[in-house]
């Protein structure tokens, strides 16, 4: 859905975005992590035609975003760190405008409004004007107004900051809601939990290069290759060497009472070898999938590039 | 035709206190101008306080809003979804034109309408042609305060932080009010390129002129706020427009040289106003430097910025001025503003300050770019000057502003083609030490 290579945007005696080259897949949630500085807010005013970079070509939707930033516009939407809304408006007008201003038909409207205040659970405040509302609700006004015009690509630039748990929690199900709808998020944030509740994807950047752009498995991957996780009730000493001599396994750390190494198997194997270590008498308390949250995924990414750096 | 910039507009200026508010106070105050009347000149005085009414509540007032439109969209930072939208920009040119606007029109129309009732009751001349001037200078002044918030906006967010370019307006008022009323007061007619025309008649054409030109450059600024790129043909275009509007006053004889030389002060004001007011950063030079090596030669014009094409069009004035003076005679009088070599050098001297706010711009600190310019500027044109004078150093002062009728004039421009060469030395060097050349 989006491609973008050879990206450079430079500030006065700063290069923000350095030779970046990526896709976002279509119908994806990517999670754009990075320290302050690493270049996020700049990548995502660049996707929406905001910025014009030194060099580079991105397209949208197959749409140039350099040349033709107008007809991108109508297929996005976009949500600014620092985002404003007229505050003496109420909440249903910042809504019809912000469709109007999108090219929505007149006759469209009203669907739209009730239906965007509805999905953002805004309805009984429609009346309200925007300056009134408290900071989680004016979020979602402004996003309300980024997603009305039904968006291919929604830029969502650190949506959740300065909102309570609750909030976070309606905004990470609207975004998983939204991508099963077909739409394409990139959403950065500082806040790794809140991304890792939805994100398919990660964009890691710093320093204006990206570190790494994957895809991050679902906990239960059918996939013959996985990192599980193995706990004893009891200490065993022979759970080293006995895990270490198995064929599927590969031991990434190992005591006397937990492992966690990589397994080649489908499902069946891994039942098999639970199965074979009961038979052996070990004191089996869990063995588990090694979920790596984004946290410990962008800090692997991190210390690899530190340690490649050195 | 529906325009959502001009609906949210309406929104935010009408409510039912106002709607009412308006004309009820337009009312009591037209009503207490005329008890106050013991002349039986009732009339009259609607006449003037309407006028009046109508400067303070468009003009001014209108200005005001107009001024706010742009400045309270980049404070409360509602500017990004502005450009967002799928709006094209004369629909957004529009829509804030008239939409910020509106409530001064609604109070504006008002007047209008008594400035007419009372203008024809009195038997005052050129009503319609007044209505009309009035209107115009007032879409004037809005559509010129949009552009250069929204130009200044791009150099500089202090200057909207501070409230915009509203003072502006300030300047413009007493021009248009007095310049007309005092200056040509007597007038019967304007003498224009050779034509009689009514004075009423000529300040309607001149205002409908502005207010169009003020109309497209608010329009030009949108659409590159807006990324619809465009090229730089319109500035140099407005400088001609300038010469061939100051040049219909001057004497019908030999009239190419006299609209050169206006073509010069115009072209060179420009130029100024553009390069103090444009950023002039190392990364525009750099994309420029990036596009020419493609060949690009479409987006290099869609980058460049306003200030080159003036200054092309300065050298250009400058010549013709030259080759028209020639034709003419072959001795200077006291009695002209610049002789014709002259005219060479302050095309050049305008090469060497743009190539000093160059040089300042492209420095790794370059915040404070402008200031330092015009800090060098009066150093280098009138301090240095001054002192070399007062210690009796004729030369030294000539070399430092070559002109004075004590040496050739064709000498000047050697003098002022060393101190760009200067300039654009410095230029050099500091791009190669920002490794650009």
């Amino acid at each position: 859905m989006i491609e973008i290579s050879g990206l450079t945007f430079d500030y006065p005696g700063h290069r923000a975005l350095n030779d970046v080259t990526l896709t976002v897949a279509g119908g994806s949630v990517t999670a754009l992590v990075g320290p302050n500085g690493a270049g996020k807010t700049t990548l995502m005013r660049c996707i929406a035609g905001l910025e014009t970079p030194l060099t580079g070509h991105i397209t949208v939707g197959g749409t140039d975003v350099i040349e033709q930033p107008r007809d991108v516009h109508r297929i996005m939407g976009y949500l600014s760190d620092f985002f404003g809304l007229y505050q003496d408006l109420t909440v249903a007008q910042c809504l019809e405008y912000a469709a109007a201003a999108q090219g929505l038909p007149d006759d469209e409207m009203h669907d739209a409004i009730r239906l965007t205040a509805e999905r953002l659970d805004l309805s009984d405040r429609l009346h309200q004007t925007s300056g009134s509302l408290s900071r989680g609700l004016r979020q979602r006004v402004a996003i309300g107004q980024a997603i009305i015009h039904h968006p291919k690509v929604l830029l969502l630039d650190e949506p959740a900051s300065g909102l309570d748990p609750e909030a976070r929690a309606s905004l990470a199900a609207l975004f998983r809601q939204l991508q099963a709808d077909g739409m394409t998020l990139l959403v950065s944030s500082h806040i790794l939990a809140e991304l890792d509740e939805y994100s398919t994807h990660m964009l890691a950047l710093r320093d204006g290069r990206i570190l790494e752009n994957r895809e991050l498995k679902p906990a239960h991957s059918p996939d013959t290759h996985r990192r599980l996780h193995l706990d004893l009730a009891h200490p065993d000493a022979r759970l080293p060497v006995w895990l270490g001599a198995y064929a599927q396994v590969t031991l990434k750390a190992v005591t006397e009472t937990r492992a966690e190494f990589d397994f080649h198997g489908d499902l069946s194997a891994q039942a098999a070898l639970l199965k074979a270590m009961i038979h052996e008498g070990f004191s089996v308390s869990s063995l588990a999938p090694h979920k790596e949250n984004l946290q410990q995924s962008y800090l692997r990414s991190v210390a690899a590039h530190l340690e490649s750096a050195q | 035709m529906s325009n959502p910039e001009f609906k949210r507009n309406l929104w935010l200026s009408f409510s039912k206190h106002r709607l009412i508010g308006m004309p009820a106070l337009l009312a009591l105050t037209f009503l207490a101008v005329a008890l106050a009347d013991h002349e039986n000149q009732v009339a009259d005085s609607l006449y003037i306080a309407s006028i009046s009414l109508f400067i303070f509540v468009v003009w001014l007032w209108g200005a005001r809003n107009a001024n706010a439109t742009i400045v309270d969209e980049l404070r409360d930072k509602t500017w990004d979804q502005q450009r967002m939208s799928a709006l094209d920009p004369w629909t957004m040119t529009w829509g804030k034109l008239f939409g910020s606007t509106s409530f001064n029109w609604y109070g504006g129309l008002m007047c209008l309408i008594v400035i007419a009732s009372s203008g024809f009751s009195a038997g005052k001349p050129d009503v319609i042609a007044i209505l009309l001037t009035l209107c115009a200078a007032g879409v004037l002044v809005h559509a010129a305060l949009i552009a250069l918030n929204l130009h200044t906006s791009q150099f500089d967010s202090r200057i909207i932080q501070r409230g915009g370019m509203g003072w502006l307006v300030i300047i413009f008022v007493f021009m248009f009010m007095y310049i007309p009323t005092l200056a040509f007061k007597d007038l019967k007619s304007v003498s224009w390129w050779g034509m009689e025309i009514d004075n009423a008649l000529f300040w309607l054409d001149s205002a409908l002129l502005f207010a169009a030109c003020a109309t497209f450059a608010a329009w030009r600024v949108v659409s590159n706020a807006l990324q619809v790129r465009t090229r730089p043909w319109a500035w140099p275009a407005f400088a001609c427009i300038l010469a061939l509007y100051f040049a219909g006053f001057l004497p019908a004889t030999g009239r190419m040289q006299p609209l050169s030389m206006i073509g010069l002060f115009v072209s060179v004001t420009l130029t100024y106003v553009a390069l103090f007011t444009e950023p002039s950063t190392l990364l525009r030079w750099r994309k420029l430097r990036l596009l020419q090596a493609r060949n690009d030669r479409r987006g290099w014009l869609e980058h460049l910025p306003l200030w080159p094409t003036t200054l092309a069009l300065s050298f250009l004035f400058a010549f013709l001025f030259v080759l028209t003076s020639l034709n003419m005679h072959t001795e200077y009088s006291r009695a002209d503003l610049i002789q014709p070599p002259q005219a060479i050098t302050i095309a050049l001297m305008l090469l060497r300050d743009a190539c000093i706010l160059l040089f300042f711009a492209f420095a790794p600190d370059s915040k404070r770019a402008v200031g330092a310019t015009m800090l060098y500027l009066v150093v280098l044109n009138l301090l240095l000057p001054f002192l070399a004078g007062v210690a009796g150093l004729d030369w030294l002062r000539y070399f430092f502003l070559p002109v004075d009728e004590a040496y050739n004039p064709w000498s000047g421009i050697l003098v002022m083609a060393i101190h760009s060469a200067i300039a654009i030395a410095l230029v050099n060097w500091r791009l190669r030490n920002a490794g650009e050349s």
